[in-house]
């Protein structure tokens, strides 16, 4: 016994030794990996734009990869931009370029000129961010006009029930309750695009307020909001975010792009746009929205170089324009000055690479749209332009952007939904949720007849599998609502009913069919993602046939339009939100849409666009049909991802990151999800008080446990 | 190692008596000591010097443009010329009444039960918690406030506008309280709650110095307090706190001073507004700290300047503020208040 314990004693300290001699072996080991990469890439540190820091905290989490440290400040545009004309930051983000001639009074921004270009980073909408429950029960598909927008953020309105907010609700019983406005206190480009909207739309509105809140006479475009009291003004997309999503912040309002509101699962404020459509700017209809939007293209000026003229997105007459639509931009150095060396520009210029190429696959899933061809091309040029940067041969196809197609043209804006008939002016409002709750609907007041849709939503709960059935005809849309419906209530019902009334013109056969076909629709919107798995159901010729029967061509201008939006805004979408359309019978331009094919093979989504191309001939009939049935190769690749296993609503992929993973599935879980979603809004409060109790737990033990002792040792 | 020299006698026997001079003649170890310690002194001195000279130099731009409006002027738009400090003055000043009508009570009472109530284990318990409140940073205490306390408080605010809504104080413009329907936002981001957050950093400030004196009070008037059959709350009453009404007050305007220059936390919590209000529960508050915190990054050349104006008075303010206490504080020491 006593002979083994010597002997293992040594090999213990063996053993010791070794592990010790390991230990530092990969310390040294990760040291020189460091050192190699810190010699390659040097850490760069920017600052600016809160409405596109979601876009960019991703691109730069996501090229620590690479070995690229990158420091982002969200602090605000207007600080970004100071701070960069400081050199205190190596580049800014700013919606708004250099404000050298600012009309609100404040001092002019004086870069030393040739010393920087702009280069268009990610686009978004600005969206408005509401907290309303009526009832208990969290509103979710609020409309507004842009008048009453304005008059909102002018303190014109002061309640929710007021009649003009309800005009634009006939399906909601508006509160009485104090409509609180939430703006940005700290310098913003969002609230620089937001009063240039105003001016430009509803500018009575705007010079009264101007007047009102002591600005006048400088009423021009401002970054720095201006207040009355009544107004709650926080700092930074977060701020109003964090405001608005707080349990006391009942009837606050505020506006954040797009993304903060799919981050705080807030719902967002469907705006009211030329062409008589309540939108909500999901990525889809940005990119619509911004195929108006007029870019610089003095490629002699770098002052205005590739900056936006947006008034004509604000009155594009697409149906589904959002008309606070905007890019941001990364302010690059073109010259080496201060802190900002060659080293630093190579880094810059790989993280730039990086932003307009491969980064603008993911802007969707986070809420924002991705960069269209002509804009990335230019942004190549303008990272050219940095001091040090190696230039990069990108093959563009290989972005996987997912606007990119063969023809130049806009895949994402092609392929974007047209809204459903309830979001037209005057119609009862739809049920579907919105923004960050798009999965949870509100009920509208019940019209008229609602009897098939509450049979409808049962199998759409019981059998997901039935749903490749479905894609037949405008009689898609209301059961698309209904599916998303956690019980089979009425009001729904309610919802359902115009417009499968509108889908109903579709001719004899699709009209016959609609109870069939709503009975199985809903299915299709929650089974998406197993007919996507390629098993072409029976049972999906049944509306195929009836959609194919020429009389349903006629309908299919105002019915197909539907189908395809309808998954997007219940937030269900993958295949079905876009019907594909069969590449072999659409080439003769034969209206027969075949369902099987859509919703079992994934592969034929290459062709997806052109079903919107055929339903809405008239709109964006860029993409010939005949060139569905042969896609370009890269593109047949880059098609799949979006349309597949993308939810077109909020462009949450199936492979997205964190928490954006549920609402894909939302379709099939709808029921089970909305109580969970509805809790979660409150969960932060006690997560924060056991994080703070955590911290105080973890100081307040040793002070105590050393006070004790020391008390001890003394007496 | 201290040597004298006596001087040489000179003529006693006449003239009027001459005071003997010492010259002490210092070793190089008491040298070095006193050099050092007048250093720093004299180092303490020249920084608050030089800030007051730099803040000053920097405003006067700003200063010379506008004059004597700049304290009267609520707006804040240096650019256009129309900035003063009317408002976030008055908001800094609530936001720092506030937080002492608050914060006075509990680190009154703390300080007493510490040093005469508590038992012995418990006291050294206590000491350690309250310092241990001193030191958690401003911005957790912001933090706090803005996701925790907000949300709680703001029914209090609710409760305080219904029943005293009548004191101008405690009126809301565009409050309800009555209707179930009322917003509760109209009493968020408000004074009161800012001020509730600073009275939570100040008051350990607070307690450390009443403790100090509460804990200097004579043992014999204390003993001679209960030997006279005093119960132990008449001991507090004709002893304790006589002795220590310095400390008090001196403990009380240094939480005044920290609490006029908190800024991490108001700014979390407050919505700023450039009007001069007085209604403490209304959403919307500003004080200086926080408008030189909400605009440095975003202002240069004149509105730094104008930044720079704000941050003198404030600094001006805060060391009248300090001066005034550390002087009770001193006065208290000494025991001349017993």
């Amino acid at each position: 016994m006593n002979q083994h314990s010597r002997s293992t004693r040594p090999s213990w300290a063996h053993v010791a030794v070794l592990v010790l001699a390991g230990l530092a072996a990969l310390a040294f080991g990760s040291c020189a990996v460091q050192t190699a990469r810190a010699l390659s890439y040097q850490r760069i540190s920017g600052e600016g734009s809160s409405w596109a820091a979601n876009a960019i905290d991703a691109m730069r989490v996501n090229v620590k990869q690479f070995g690229i440290t990158v420091d982002f400040n969200p602090s605000g545009s207007t600080s970004g931009r100071k701070n960069f004309l400081n050199g205190t930051v190596d580049f800014a983000a700013s919606d708004i370029p250099f404000q050298l001639a600012p009309e609100d009074g404040s001092a002019p921004e004086n870069p030393a000129p040739n010393s920087y270009a702009y280069m268009p980073v990610t686009a978004g909408g600005t969206a408005f961010m509401y907290n309303l429950q009526i009832n208990g029960k969290r509103v979710t598909n609020l409309r507004l006009s842009g008048e009453n927008v304005a008059k909102i953020f002018t303190g014109a309105i002061s309640t929710w029930n007021d009649p003009a907010i309800q005009a634009d609700n006939p399906g909601l019983t508006m509160p009485a309750r104090t409509v609180v406005a939430v703006v940005r206190s700290d310098g913003s480009g969002s609230s620089a695009q937001f009063t240039k909207w105003m001016i430009d739309r509803q500018p009575a509105i705007w010079n009264d307020y101007c007047n009102r809140s002591g600005r006048a006479p400088a009423c021009g475009e401002t970054s720095f909001y201006p207040t009355i009291p009544g107004m709650i003004a926080q700092s930074g997309d977060l701020g109003i975010a964090g405001y608005v999503s707080q349990g006391f912040a009942e009837g606050a309002i505020g506006y954040v792009n797009y993304s903060y509101a799919l981050g705080t699962q807030f719902p967002v404020v469907k705006v009211l746009n030329a062409a008589g459509f309540y939108t909500e700017p999901t990525p889809q209809n940005v990119a619509v929205s911004l195929l108006q939007a007029k870019i610089n293209g003095d490629e002699n000026n770098p002052a205005t170089y590739l900056t936006q003229d947006l008034s004509a997105v604000y009155t594009d007459t697409d149906s589904r324009s959002y008309q606070l639509s905007s890019y941001s931009y990364l302010i690059l150095p073109t010259k080496v000055a201060g802190q900002f060396n060659l080293d630093k520009g190579t880094t810059l210029g790989a993280f730039s690479y990086y932003a307009m190429c491969q980064a603008q696959q993911q802007s969707a899933s986070l809420g924002y749209s991705p960069m269209p061809i002509n804009l990335v091309q230019a942004g190549f040029d303008q990272i050219l332009k940095i001091p040090g940067v190696v230039a990069q041969d990108i093959n563009i196809a290989a972005c996987k952007n997912p606007t990119f197609a063969a023809d130049g043209t806009n895949l994402l804006a092609d392929n974007a939904p047209k809204p459903q008939e309830c979001d037209r002016q005057g119609s009862l409002q739809c049920a579907n949720g919105t923004g960050g709750m798009s999965n949870v609907p509100t009920a509208v007041l019940a019209a008229a007849t609602g009897a098939p849709a509450p049979t409808a939503t049962t199998p759409a709960a019981a059998t997901p599998a039935a749903g490749a059935a479905t894609p037949a005809g405008g009689a898609a849309t209301p059961v698309a609502g209904a599916a998303t419906t956690p019980a089979g209530a009425t009001p729904v019902a309610g919802a359902g009913t115009p417009v499968a009334g509108a889908g109903t013109p579709a001719g004899a056969t699709p009209a016959g069919a609609t109870p069939a076909a709503a009975a199985g629709t809903p299915a299709a919107a929650a089974g998406t993602p197993v007919a996507g798995t390629g098993t072409p159901a029976a049972g999906a010729k049944t509306p195929a046939a009836g959609a194919a029967t020429p009389g349903a061509l006629a309908p299919a201008s105002a019915g197909a339009p539907q189908v395809a939006s309808s998954p997007a805004v219940g937030g269900v979408v993958a295949v079905g939100g876009v019907v594909a359309v069969d590449g072999s019978s659409a080439v003769g331009g034969a209206p027969a849409v075949d369902a099987a094919t859509a919703g079992g093979t994934p592969t034929a989504d290459g062709v997806a666009p052109d079903a919107g191309a055929l339903a809405d001939g008239s709109a964006t009939g860029l993409v010939p049909v005949e060139g569905a049935a042969a896609p370009e190769a890269p593109l047949g690749a880059v098609a799949p991802p979006l349309a597949a296993n993308c939810d077109v609503d909020t462009g949450l992929c199936g492979a997205a990151t964190g928490g954006a993973a549920a609402p894909v599935a939302a379709g099939l879980v709808a029921g089970a999800i909305t109580p969970t979603t509805l809790s979660e809004a409150g969960s932060s409060v006690p997560l924060m008080l056991l994080i703070v109790a955590l911290t105080l737990g973890l100081v307040l033990a040793p002070a105590l446990a050393w006070r004790y002792f020391s008390q001890a040792g003394s007496t | 190692m201290m040597t004298s020299t006596i001087p040489a006698i000179v003529d006693v026997g006449s003239g009027t008596p001459q005071p003997r001079s010492l010259d002490a003649r210092r070793g190089r170890g008491d040298r070095v000591f006193h050099g050092v310690t007048s250093l720093s002194g004299v180092v303490v001195l020249a920084i608050m010097g030089a800030v007051g000279l730099f803040l000053s130099i920097q405003a006067t731009q700003a200063l010379r443009s506008t004059g004597l409006s700049f304290l009267t002027t609520a707006e804040w738009q240096p650019d256009r010329g129309k900035f003063g400090i009317a408002a976030v003055l008055v908001g800094t000043v609530l936001i720092a009444l506030v937080a002492v009508v608050i914060a006075l009570p509990i680190s009154l009472g703390a300080a007493l039960f510490i040093t005469e109530v508590a038992p012995t284990w418990l006291r050294s318990t206590l000491v350690a918690v309250v310092d241990l409140m001193a030191a958690v940073p401003s911005v957790v205490y912001g933090l706090w406030g803005l996701f925790l306390l907000q949300g709680q408080i703001i029914g209090l605010s609710h409760w305080l506008n219904g029943w005293f809504g009548w004191i101008p104080f405690f009126d809301v413009a565009g409050a309800n309280p009555g209707s179930p329907l009322s917003s509760m936002t109209v009493y968020t981001a408000s004074t009161f709650v800012a001020g509730m957050v600073v009275a939570m950093m100040v008051m350990p400030i607070q307690c450390v110095v009443m403790r100090e004196v509460f804990s200097q009070v004579p043992i014999g008037e204390r003993e001679g307090a209960f030997a006279l059959g005093s119960t132990r709350w008449g001991m507090i009453r004709v002893v304790a706190l006589p002795f220590g009404r310095g400390g008090i007050i001196g403990g009380t305007m240094l939480g005044l001073g920290r609490a006029l220059g908190e800024t991490i936390a108001v700014v979390l919590i407050i919505s700023p507004r450039f009007d001069v209000n007085f209604h403490i529960l209304e959403a919307g508050s500003n004080s200086v700290s926080s408008l030189i915190a909400n605009r440095y990054s975003e202002s240069s050349g004149f509105g730094l300047s104008a930044l720079m104006a704000a941050g003198l008075a404030l600094f001006a303010v805060t060391l009248v503020v300090n001066f005034t206490a550390s002087w009770f504080v001193a006065r208290s020491r000494s025991g001349a208040s017993s």
